[in-house]
Protein backbone atom coordinates (compact mmCIF):
# COMPACT_ATOMS: atom_id res chain seq x y z
CA UNK A 1 0.00 0.00 0.00
CA UNK A 2 2.72 2.56 0.77
CA UNK A 3 4.44 1.78 -2.72
CA UNK A 4 1.49 2.48 -4.39
CA UNK A 5 0.83 5.80 -2.47
CA UNK A 6 4.79 6.54 -3.57
CA UNK A 7 4.16 5.98 -6.36
CA UNK A 8 1.14 7.49 -7.09
CA UNK A 9 3.02 10.44 -5.31
CA UNK A 10 5.74 10.42 -7.77
CA UNK A 11 2.89 10.83 -10.80
CA UNK A 12 1.71 13.63 -9.39
CA UNK A 13 4.98 15.24 -9.02
CA UNK A 14 6.15 14.70 -12.30
CA UNK A 15 2.79 15.46 -13.84
CA UNK A 16 2.99 18.88 -12.08
CA UNK A 17 6.80 19.61 -13.94
CA UNK A 18 5.34 18.62 -16.60
CA UNK A 19 2.18 21.55 -16.60
CA UNK A 20 4.66 23.62 -15.74
CA UNK A 21 6.51 23.55 -18.90
CA UNK A 22 2.95 23.55 -21.12
CA UNK A 23 2.17 26.60 -23.27
CA UNK A 24 -1.04 28.29 -24.05
CA UNK A 25 -2.11 31.39 -25.94
CA UNK A 26 -5.09 33.16 -26.36
CA UNK A 27 -5.85 36.77 -27.99
CA UNK A 28 -5.07 39.62 -26.59
CA UNK A 29 -7.61 42.08 -25.66
CA UNK A 30 -5.43 45.45 -25.89
CA UNK A 31 -5.08 47.08 -29.11
CA UNK A 32 -2.22 47.12 -31.11
CA UNK A 33 -0.29 49.45 -33.35
CA UNK A 34 0.20 48.48 -36.30
CA UNK A 35 2.81 49.88 -38.93
CA UNK A 36 3.71 49.88 -42.63
CA UNK A 37 7.57 50.94 -43.69
CA UNK A 38 8.14 51.87 -47.15
CA UNK A 39 11.46 53.34 -49.06
CA UNK A 40 10.68 56.87 -50.85
CA UNK A 41 10.48 55.00 -53.84
CA UNK A 42 7.10 53.47 -52.93
CA UNK A 43 8.60 49.67 -52.59
CA UNK A 44 8.03 47.91 -48.92
CA UNK A 45 10.38 47.06 -46.45
CA UNK A 46 9.77 43.87 -46.36
CA UNK A 47 11.61 41.45 -43.71
CA UNK A 48 13.95 44.58 -42.63
CA UNK A 49 14.83 44.41 -38.35
CA UNK A 50 12.48 46.05 -36.55
CA UNK A 51 13.03 47.90 -33.19
CA UNK A 52 10.38 48.98 -30.63
CA UNK A 53 10.95 51.75 -27.33
CA UNK A 54 8.89 52.87 -25.16
CA UNK A 55 8.92 56.28 -23.56
CA UNK A 56 10.30 54.92 -20.37
CA UNK A 57 13.28 53.85 -22.19
CA UNK A 58 14.76 55.11 -25.18
CA UNK A 59 18.28 52.94 -25.21
CA UNK A 60 17.23 49.38 -24.55
CA UNK A 61 14.74 47.86 -27.07
CA UNK A 62 11.15 46.67 -25.81
CA UNK A 63 10.75 44.73 -28.61
CA UNK A 64 12.63 43.27 -31.38
CA UNK A 65 11.91 41.18 -35.06
CA UNK A 66 10.88 42.14 -38.55
CA UNK A 67 8.53 43.26 -40.67
CA UNK A 68 6.30 41.37 -42.91
CA UNK A 69 6.49 40.76 -46.59
CA UNK A 70 4.23 43.89 -46.56
CA UNK A 71 6.71 46.36 -44.61
CA UNK A 72 4.04 45.75 -41.54
CA UNK A 73 4.96 45.79 -37.92
CA UNK A 74 2.97 45.75 -34.98
CA UNK A 75 3.20 46.26 -31.10
CA UNK A 76 1.30 46.93 -27.97
CA UNK A 77 1.76 49.66 -26.23
CA UNK A 78 1.53 49.55 -22.19
CA UNK A 79 2.22 52.94 -21.30
CA UNK A 80 1.23 56.38 -22.84
CA UNK A 81 3.68 58.56 -24.36
CA UNK A 82 6.14 59.17 -27.22
CA UNK A 83 6.71 54.90 -28.66
CA UNK A 84 9.39 54.64 -31.33
CA UNK A 85 9.92 51.94 -33.93
CA UNK A 86 12.66 51.98 -35.61
CA UNK A 87 13.30 49.89 -38.82
CA UNK A 88 16.66 49.49 -40.81
CA UNK A 89 18.18 47.36 -43.71
CA UNK A 90 21.59 46.48 -44.42
CA UNK A 91 22.05 49.57 -46.94
CA UNK A 92 22.21 52.42 -44.22
CA UNK A 93 17.98 53.18 -44.82
CA UNK A 94 16.41 53.80 -41.24
CA UNK A 95 12.74 54.93 -40.72
CA UNK A 96 12.23 56.18 -37.58
CA UNK A 97 8.35 56.39 -36.97
CA UNK A 98 7.03 58.06 -33.59
CA UNK A 99 3.59 57.31 -32.27
CA UNK A 100 2.11 59.27 -29.35
CA UNK A 101 0.12 57.07 -27.52
CA UNK A 102 -2.46 58.52 -25.62
CA UNK A 103 -4.54 57.94 -22.47
CA UNK A 104 -7.57 57.44 -24.63
CA UNK A 105 -5.94 55.01 -26.81
CA UNK A 106 -5.08 52.72 -23.76
CA UNK A 107 -8.57 53.30 -22.57
CA UNK A 108 -10.52 53.24 -24.96
CA UNK A 109 -8.54 52.14 -28.41
CA UNK A 110 -8.49 55.52 -29.92
CA UNK A 111 -6.58 55.23 -32.70
CA UNK A 112 -2.97 56.76 -31.74
CA UNK A 113 -1.62 60.00 -33.50
CA UNK A 114 1.35 58.84 -35.92
CA UNK A 115 3.52 61.70 -37.45
CA UNK A 116 3.40 60.39 -41.33
CA UNK A 117 6.16 60.20 -43.61
CA UNK A 118 5.74 62.82 -45.86
CA UNK A 119 5.76 60.19 -48.98
CA UNK A 120 2.39 58.87 -47.79
CA UNK A 121 0.91 62.49 -49.20
CA UNK A 122 1.93 62.70 -52.83
CA UNK A 123 0.60 66.17 -53.12
CA UNK A 124 2.81 67.35 -50.05
CA UNK A 125 5.53 65.90 -52.17
CA UNK A 126 5.11 68.32 -55.21
CA UNK A 127 4.81 71.63 -53.26
CA UNK A 128 8.18 70.38 -51.41
CA UNK A 129 10.05 69.57 -54.53
CA UNK A 130 8.90 73.27 -56.11
CA UNK A 131 9.88 74.70 -53.06
CA UNK A 132 13.16 72.91 -53.36
CA UNK A 133 14.17 74.43 -56.44
CA UNK A 134 13.16 77.45 -55.68
CA UNK A 135 15.14 77.52 -52.75
CA UNK A 136 18.21 76.20 -54.80
CA UNK A 137 17.70 79.21 -57.33
CA UNK A 138 16.99 81.62 -54.30
CA UNK A 139 20.69 80.70 -52.94
CA UNK A 140 22.23 80.88 -56.23
CA UNK A 141 20.91 84.33 -56.60
CA UNK A 142 22.42 85.12 -53.73
CA UNK A 143 25.83 83.69 -53.97
CA UNK A 144 25.80 85.85 -57.68
CA UNK A 145 24.86 89.08 -56.13
CA UNK A 146 27.32 88.42 -53.16
CA UNK A 147 29.94 87.74 -55.29
CA UNK A 148 29.74 90.30 -57.86
CA UNK A 149 29.52 92.90 -54.70
CA UNK A 150 33.01 91.67 -53.65
CA UNK B 1 22.57 55.99 -51.86
CA UNK B 2 21.47 57.82 -48.92
CA UNK B 3 22.54 57.40 -45.32
CA UNK B 4 19.83 57.75 -43.10
CA UNK B 5 20.39 59.47 -39.86
CA UNK B 6 21.39 57.13 -36.80
CA UNK B 7 23.46 54.93 -38.93
CA UNK B 8 26.72 56.11 -38.80
CA UNK B 9 29.42 56.11 -35.56
CA UNK B 10 30.71 59.59 -34.78
CA UNK B 11 33.99 58.73 -36.58
CA UNK B 12 32.67 58.23 -39.75
CA UNK B 13 30.10 60.93 -39.67
CA UNK B 14 33.34 63.53 -38.44
CA UNK B 15 35.49 61.81 -41.25
CA UNK B 16 32.17 62.75 -43.80
CA UNK B 17 31.74 66.38 -42.89
CA UNK B 18 35.93 66.63 -42.91
CA UNK B 19 36.18 65.15 -46.53
CA UNK B 20 32.86 67.23 -47.52
CA UNK B 21 34.18 70.34 -46.01
CA UNK B 22 37.62 70.00 -48.17
CA UNK B 23 35.75 69.13 -51.26
CA UNK B 24 32.86 72.07 -50.55
CA UNK B 25 35.77 74.87 -50.06
CA UNK B 26 37.89 73.72 -53.03
CA UNK B 27 34.38 73.64 -55.30
CA UNK B 28 33.36 77.05 -54.19
CA UNK B 29 36.70 78.61 -54.72
CA UNK B 30 36.93 77.24 -58.11
CA UNK B 31 32.85 78.18 -59.14
CA UNK B 32 33.00 81.18 -61.63
CA UNK B 33 30.66 83.89 -60.83
CA UNK B 34 29.17 83.21 -64.68
CA UNK B 35 28.57 79.25 -63.57
CA UNK B 36 26.64 79.71 -60.17
CA UNK B 37 23.26 79.50 -62.45
CA UNK B 38 24.78 76.45 -63.85
CA UNK B 39 25.36 75.07 -61.10
CA UNK B 40 21.92 75.76 -59.57
CA UNK B 41 20.35 74.29 -62.32
CA UNK B 42 22.19 71.23 -61.79
CA UNK B 43 21.59 71.24 -58.28
CA UNK B 44 18.05 71.44 -58.94
CA UNK B 45 18.26 68.57 -61.53
CA UNK B 46 19.89 66.22 -58.78
CA UNK B 47 17.29 67.67 -56.07
CA UNK B 48 14.21 66.13 -58.24
CA UNK B 49 15.96 62.94 -59.74
CA UNK B 50 15.38 61.20 -56.26
CA UNK B 51 11.80 61.83 -57.02
CA UNK B 52 11.87 60.08 -60.15
CA UNK B 53 11.60 56.32 -59.90
CA UNK B 54 13.00 53.75 -62.25
CA UNK B 55 11.85 49.83 -62.22
CA UNK B 56 14.00 47.34 -62.19
CA UNK B 57 12.34 43.77 -61.98
CA UNK B 58 10.76 43.50 -58.98
CA UNK B 59 12.12 46.46 -56.63
CA UNK B 60 12.53 49.92 -58.02
CA UNK B 61 15.12 52.46 -57.56
CA UNK B 62 15.70 56.25 -58.42
CA UNK B 63 18.49 58.12 -60.47
CA UNK B 64 21.33 60.11 -59.10
CA UNK B 65 22.99 62.16 -62.20
CA UNK B 66 26.39 61.36 -60.64
CA UNK B 67 28.52 61.58 -64.01
CA UNK B 68 26.82 64.29 -65.74
CA UNK B 69 27.23 66.51 -62.93
CA UNK B 70 30.98 65.75 -61.90
CA UNK B 71 31.47 66.23 -66.38
CA UNK B 72 29.35 69.94 -66.19
CA UNK B 73 31.02 70.93 -62.88
CA UNK B 74 33.93 69.28 -62.14
CA UNK B 75 34.77 70.27 -58.14
CA UNK B 76 31.64 72.25 -57.89
CA UNK B 77 30.15 69.31 -57.52
CA UNK B 78 30.92 69.40 -53.70
CA UNK B 79 28.57 72.53 -52.86
CA UNK B 80 25.90 71.82 -55.55
CA UNK B 81 25.36 68.29 -54.19
CA UNK B 82 25.81 69.61 -50.46
CA UNK B 83 22.76 72.60 -51.16
CA UNK B 84 20.61 69.84 -52.71
CA UNK B 85 21.07 67.45 -49.70
CA UNK B 86 20.48 70.27 -47.38
CA UNK B 87 16.97 70.54 -48.87
CA UNK B 88 16.23 66.58 -49.38
CA UNK B 89 16.88 66.40 -45.62
CA UNK B 90 14.77 69.27 -44.57
CA UNK B 91 11.79 69.21 -47.95
CA UNK B 92 11.64 65.18 -48.42
CA UNK B 93 13.45 63.33 -45.05
CA UNK B 94 16.13 61.77 -46.75
CA UNK B 95 18.93 60.92 -45.44
CA UNK B 96 19.97 63.53 -42.39
CA UNK B 97 21.26 66.23 -41.10
CA UNK B 98 24.30 64.70 -39.16
CA UNK B 99 25.01 62.27 -41.89
CA UNK B 100 24.82 65.15 -44.52
CA UNK B 101 28.89 65.56 -44.75
CA UNK B 102 29.31 61.97 -45.23
CA UNK B 103 26.41 61.73 -48.07
CA UNK B 104 27.75 64.55 -49.50
CA UNK B 105 31.10 63.23 -49.88
CA UNK B 106 29.91 59.98 -50.96
CA UNK B 107 28.38 61.14 -54.41
CA UNK B 108 30.12 64.20 -54.58
CA UNK B 109 33.50 62.37 -54.99
CA UNK B 110 31.81 59.48 -57.15
CA UNK B 111 31.28 62.19 -59.39
CA UNK B 112 34.31 64.06 -59.37
CA UNK B 113 36.26 60.93 -59.63
CA UNK B 114 33.96 60.58 -62.89
CA UNK B 115 35.02 63.58 -64.16
CA UNK B 116 38.94 63.18 -63.23
CA UNK B 117 38.73 60.31 -64.36
CA UNK B 118 37.38 60.44 -67.94
CA UNK B 119 36.84 63.89 -68.55
CA UNK B 120 39.90 64.24 -70.80
CA UNK B 121 38.90 61.71 -72.56
CA UNK B 122 35.23 63.05 -73.61
CA UNK B 123 36.24 66.38 -74.05
CA UNK B 124 38.65 65.12 -76.89
CA UNK B 125 37.38 62.62 -78.49
CA UNK B 126 35.48 63.36 -82.16
CA UNK B 127 33.09 60.17 -82.86
CA UNK B 128 29.66 60.25 -81.15
CA UNK B 129 30.08 56.78 -80.13
CA UNK B 130 32.99 57.34 -78.43
CA UNK B 131 31.48 60.06 -76.44
CA UNK B 132 28.92 57.71 -75.57
CA UNK B 133 30.58 54.98 -74.63
CA UNK B 134 33.00 56.58 -72.11
CA UNK B 135 30.17 58.66 -71.10
CA UNK B 136 28.29 55.39 -70.32
CA UNK B 137 31.47 54.34 -68.52
CA UNK B 138 31.83 56.96 -66.20
CA UNK B 139 27.89 56.70 -65.77
CA UNK B 140 28.16 53.26 -64.44
CA UNK B 141 31.27 54.12 -62.58
CA UNK B 142 30.34 56.66 -60.75
CA UNK B 143 27.36 54.75 -59.49
CA UNK B 144 29.49 51.80 -58.13
CA UNK B 145 32.18 53.83 -56.98
CA UNK B 146 29.63 56.34 -54.45
CA UNK B 147 27.84 52.76 -53.98
CA UNK B 148 31.07 51.34 -52.78
CA UNK B 149 32.23 54.52 -50.38
CA UNK B 150 28.44 54.11 -48.80
CA UNK B 151 29.94 49.96 -47.86
CA UNK B 152 33.17 51.97 -46.49
CA UNK B 153 31.23 54.54 -44.23
CA UNK B 154 28.89 51.33 -43.02
CA UNK B 155 31.92 49.50 -42.38
CA UNK B 156 33.46 52.14 -40.55
CA UNK B 157 31.10 52.21 -38.06
CA UNK B 158 30.13 48.52 -37.33
CA UNK B 159 31.93 45.21 -38.81
CA UNK B 160 29.04 43.78 -39.87
CA UNK B 161 28.54 45.94 -42.68
CA UNK B 162 30.85 44.47 -44.28
CA UNK B 163 28.62 41.70 -45.81
CA UNK B 164 25.86 45.04 -46.19
CA UNK B 165 28.92 46.61 -48.21
CA UNK B 166 28.82 43.40 -50.64
CA UNK B 167 25.02 43.68 -50.73
CA UNK B 168 24.85 47.29 -52.01
CA UNK B 169 27.41 46.55 -54.67
CA UNK B 170 25.23 44.27 -56.36
CA UNK B 171 21.63 46.16 -55.80
CA UNK B 172 23.44 48.87 -57.63
CA UNK B 173 24.42 47.24 -60.49
CA UNK B 174 21.18 47.76 -62.08
CA UNK B 175 21.08 51.10 -61.18
CA UNK B 176 24.73 51.80 -63.05
CA UNK B 177 23.80 50.52 -65.94
CA UNK B 178 20.64 52.88 -66.13
CA UNK B 179 22.59 55.36 -64.98
CA UNK B 180 25.16 54.83 -67.45
CA UNK B 181 22.72 54.46 -70.44
CA UNK B 182 21.40 58.34 -69.18
CA UNK B 183 24.88 59.70 -68.89
CA UNK B 184 25.74 58.42 -72.67
CA UNK B 185 22.47 59.87 -73.94
CA UNK B 186 22.93 63.28 -72.03
CA UNK B 187 27.19 64.02 -72.62
CA UNK B 188 26.74 63.14 -76.28
CA UNK B 189 23.67 65.52 -76.54
CA UNK B 190 25.23 68.56 -75.07
CA UNK B 191 28.63 67.78 -76.50
CA UNK B 192 26.72 68.49 -79.74
CA UNK B 193 24.48 71.06 -78.83
CA UNK B 194 26.32 72.78 -76.01
CA UNK B 195 29.60 71.98 -74.91
CA UNK B 196 30.32 74.84 -72.99
CA UNK B 197 27.91 72.98 -70.74
CA UNK B 198 30.09 70.37 -69.56
CA UNK B 199 32.99 71.42 -67.52
CA UNK B 200 35.29 69.59 -69.27
CA UNK B 201 35.25 71.62 -72.14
Amino acid sequence: MRKIILAMTLVCFCAGVLFAHGVGYREASEKSVALEFFYSTGEKMSYREARVFSPKDSQFAIQTGRTDELGRFAFIPDCEGMWRVIVRDEEGHQANAEINITPEFLQNNISPETQNNIFSDKFGIMIRALLGVSLIFNIAAFVKIFSRRR
Amino acid sequence: MHISEGVLSGGALLTGWACSGVGIAIGLKKTESEKIVRTAMISSAFFLASLVNVKVGASSTHLAFLAPMGLALGWGIFPAVFTALILQAFLLQFGGLLVLGANTFIMSFAGLAAYLLFGKIISRAKNQGVIFTFAFVAGAFAVILGAFLVGVFLAMSNRIFLISAKIILLAHIPLAIIEGIVTGFMITWLRRISPEFLAIS
